[in-house]
């Protein structure tokens, strides 16, 4: 599963598709992850604040496509957390949607009063709790987590969600992950840190 | 082919990101909201006419206008380069240190949880009327103030920062009742007839002129919230200026008019003495005599309605502060984590509404005077330190440009804030010689060293603690003023940081 799928499903409750996390730290986040599938298929990179596209060539999923074309047709920005905020507005859709196409979520629509809402509702239980178990899992392990998941596991943090994911996890498990997201390759590294510093201005500025 | 100019493309990301950013009006609402303007002319300008007694009040908010003025010209022109511009502290770590830098971070938590525990004292004399009149009861000071703090306490909890229409509609109405308190008081003069003698200078330059300068800055704070928003104004560069100059020339029209106002209506030789007896009342009896019963209601139901925002907007103001702090782990990072579900500063705001709760058992238990003792003394302790962080500010802000080098004219980088920073510490000295008249007690009165004692004490240890992290911490040293965005400095130097905000092109 793709790494914005995998925080979709951690950010939202695996039952009722309700949201565990504040729209502006969800949308963040999802950027983030949005733009780390770009970084791990080698499609771009992040390096002193800037993202730069290093293969034009499409990339085989449809989302990571469109995306990869926002940024090849708007070279004139290049900033992390320009892109972070402009993907952030739209990512929950377009997550969700992506996730509804691939058969994990049905998308509902309710009518409440004058305003219509959207939620993505798990189809199988066990999928849509996956991602969250296979992390708690994977801190319980010695072994360092590939690359994705440590990507995934920094993100978590950044939007700080880590409490959720870790509920169960013991003091070890919270050292680990002290440890993965510094071990990050650079450019992760940096994206993990832009997003963080995303979700805290989002919260200084109290706009929900 | 060549007669067709290449237009520009219109950039989807520029106006996804340009919709829904700020123009001057709604930062202007959200500054005066925080202001709260009906607790200052009800509030503070009685109480401070009464307990200071000097007759030169409204000369005095167009002074400290003047002066806030000139300090918000370099003040804004440093925001632009900053990250976590809302908070003092981070311009003073860049202009003249980072131990400096925590040094005035302490000050600040000092203050502004001054501010904030301070309105509890007069949120009973506030709700006093307004719950006679609806169920016949007095119940006393503090039990509303416990309610007020429950309902202050689980606002910031559920991060609901009050709807931004909301505040807007009760900013106008409280502006609207000021500006009818004013003509009923200008319409009915004492005998003698409306008299200027507030606006003379031979009742402002008297013994006790300091004291009244920290309270018209007491009615000020909340003006430097304007920069918070330098990223999401249409415009940074005129948006967050022209909001600044516009929230405090209005602030000081609409202070100068009630105060002078109300020295027409009770009597320039009467007002301290009147003030001194009714205290917060005397606004509201006056409107009573003048404009009759359904004005005053309207008037006393705004005044509650204005305490309460004030202290819901000075806890946020608090527990952002902390969380800052918390993310830049200066404090322990546990203040920069926020409630998943809400994104509020879950322990930040607990730990000011724990230290509201302490406030409040201290002075009920001990029958403190909740007006004088609690309101006036910690609001206008809270104003001194705020005075200290802009003066301070003032400084940083010269050298930051001196050292940075950084185009900006003369005027922005050296005169406007080097005219600021001579007059606040001008205003600093008065003040600490005027402390006993502030507060209302006696010159030998161990009380008016006191309380301004403890913002140097704050800054040392603060400045002390920077210089531990410095040996101890390198990484969060590195990290001191950026705030929120410390988290990318660890990977990115500071100066591209503030670089790399979202730009719009106009």
């Amino acid at each position: 599963m793709l790494i914005a799928d995998e925080f979709f499903l951690i950010a939202h409750n695996d039952t009722r598709g309700k949201a565990k996390l504040h729209p502006a730290a969800t949308g963040l986040g999802l950027a983030g992850g949005l733009l780390g599938e770009l970084v791990l298929y080698g499609h771009i990179t992040v390096a002193q604040g800037q993202v730069t596209v290093l293969d034009r060539r499409p990339p085989a999923d449809a989302l990571a496509h469109t995306v990869l074309d926002q940024l090849i047709g708007e070279a004139q920005h290049q900033a992390v957390r320009t892109w972070l905020s402009f993907l952030a507005q739209t990512s929950v859709t377009s997550v969700g949607e992506r996730l509804a196409r691939a058969g994990v979520l049905r998308r509902q629509e309710t009518r409440r009063l004058l305003r219509s809402s959207v939620s993505y509702l798990p189809i199988d239980l066990n999928v849509a709790a996956w991602p969250a178990t296979r992390l708690r899992a994977l801190l319980d392990r010695a072994e360092s987590p590939s690359v994705p998941d440590a990507l995934l596991l920094g993100l978590v943090a950044a939007a700080g969600l880590t409490r959720e994911v870790l509920w169960s996890a013991g003091p070890r498990a919270h050292h680990r992950l002290n440890l993965i997201i510094p071990a990050l390759p650079a450019p992760l590294k940096e994206l993990v840190a832009h997003t963080e510093a995303a979700v805290g201005a989002a919260v200084l500025r109290g706009t929900p | 082919m060549s007669s067709t100019a290449t237009t520009e493309r219109p950039s989807n990301v520029s106006e996804a990101l340009a919709r829904g950013r700020l123009g001057v009006p709604s930062v202007v609402f959200f500054v005066l909201s925080a202001a709260a303007p009906l607790t200052v002319v009800a509030g503070v300008v009685t109480t401070g006419y009464g307990v200071v007694g000097v007759l030169g009040i409204p000369l005095a908010f167009l002074t400290v206008a003047a002066v806030l003025a000139l300090f918000s010209a370099g003040y804004v022109a440093m925001a632009r380069r900053m990250a976590n511009a809302g908070a003092f502290y981070a311009y003073v770590s860049r202009g003249l240190g980072r131990p400096a830098g925590v040094g005035t971070a302490w000050v600040a938590l000092l203050a502004y949880n001054a501010l904030q525990v301070g309105l509890y004292g007069t949120i009973g004399a506030a709700a006093t009327p307004v719950l006679d009149r609806l169920f016949g009861i007095t119940p006393q000071w503090w039990l509303v103030a416990l309610v007020a703090w429950a309902l202050v306490g689980l606002l910031g909890l559920l991060r609901v920062d009050i709807n931004g229409m909301v505040l807007a509609a009760l900013l106008c109405a409280e502006i609207a009742v000021i500006v009818v308190f004013d003509l009923g008081q200008l319409s009915n003069p004492a005998p003698g007839g409306v008299s200027f003698a507030a606006f003379s200078p031979d009742n402002f330059f008297v013994p006790g002129i300091g004291a009244v300068l920290v309270l018209a800055i007491l009615g000020f704070v909340g003006f430097e919230a304007s920069v918070v928003f330098s990223e999401e104004s249409k415009d940074p560069r005129r948006t967050v200026p022209m909001a600044t100059y516009l929230s405090v020339a209005i602030i000081a029209v609409v202070y100068a008019l009630s105060s002078w106002s109300m020295t027409v209506a009770v009597g320039p030789e009467r007002i301290v003495e009147e003030a001194g007896t009714q205290s917060v009342e005397l606004i509201f009896n006056l409107a009573g005599a003048h404009l009759g019963d359904t004005v005053l209601t309207i008037g006393q139901a705004l005044f509650l309605t204005s305490v309460i925002a004030a202290m819901i907007s000075f806890h946020n103001t608090t527990a952002r502060y902390a969380f800052a702090l918390g993310r830049e782990r200066v404090l322990p990072a546990v203040f920069g984590r926020t409630s998943p579900t809400t994104g509020a500063p879950r322990a930040a705001s607990l730990a000011q509404s724990a230290l509201g709760l302490a406030v409040i058992v201290l002075y009920a238990v001990n029958g403190w005077d909740p007006v004088l003792q609690l309101f006036f003394w910690l609001g206008t302790s809270g104003g001194f330190g705020v005075l200290l962080l802009i003066a301070t500010t003032a400084v940083a802000i010269i050298v930051y440009f001196a050292r940075s080098g950084e185009q900006e004219t003369l005027w922005r980088r050296l005169i406007a804030p080097g005219i600021a920073a001579v007059a606040l510490f001008a205003i600093v000295v008065l003040a600490v010689q005027n402390f006993a008249d502030l507060l209302g007690v006696e010159p030998d009165s161990p009380l008016r060293w006191l309380f301004p004692a403890a913002y140097p004490v704050a800054a040392l240890l603060g400045a002390l603690w920077g210089l531990v992290l410095r040996r101890n911490r390198p990484e969060t040293y590195a990290r001191i003023g950026l705030g929120a965005e410390s988290a990318a400095a660890v990977v990115v130097p500071p100066s591209s940081v503030t670089e790399s905000a979202p730009e719009v092109p106009r």
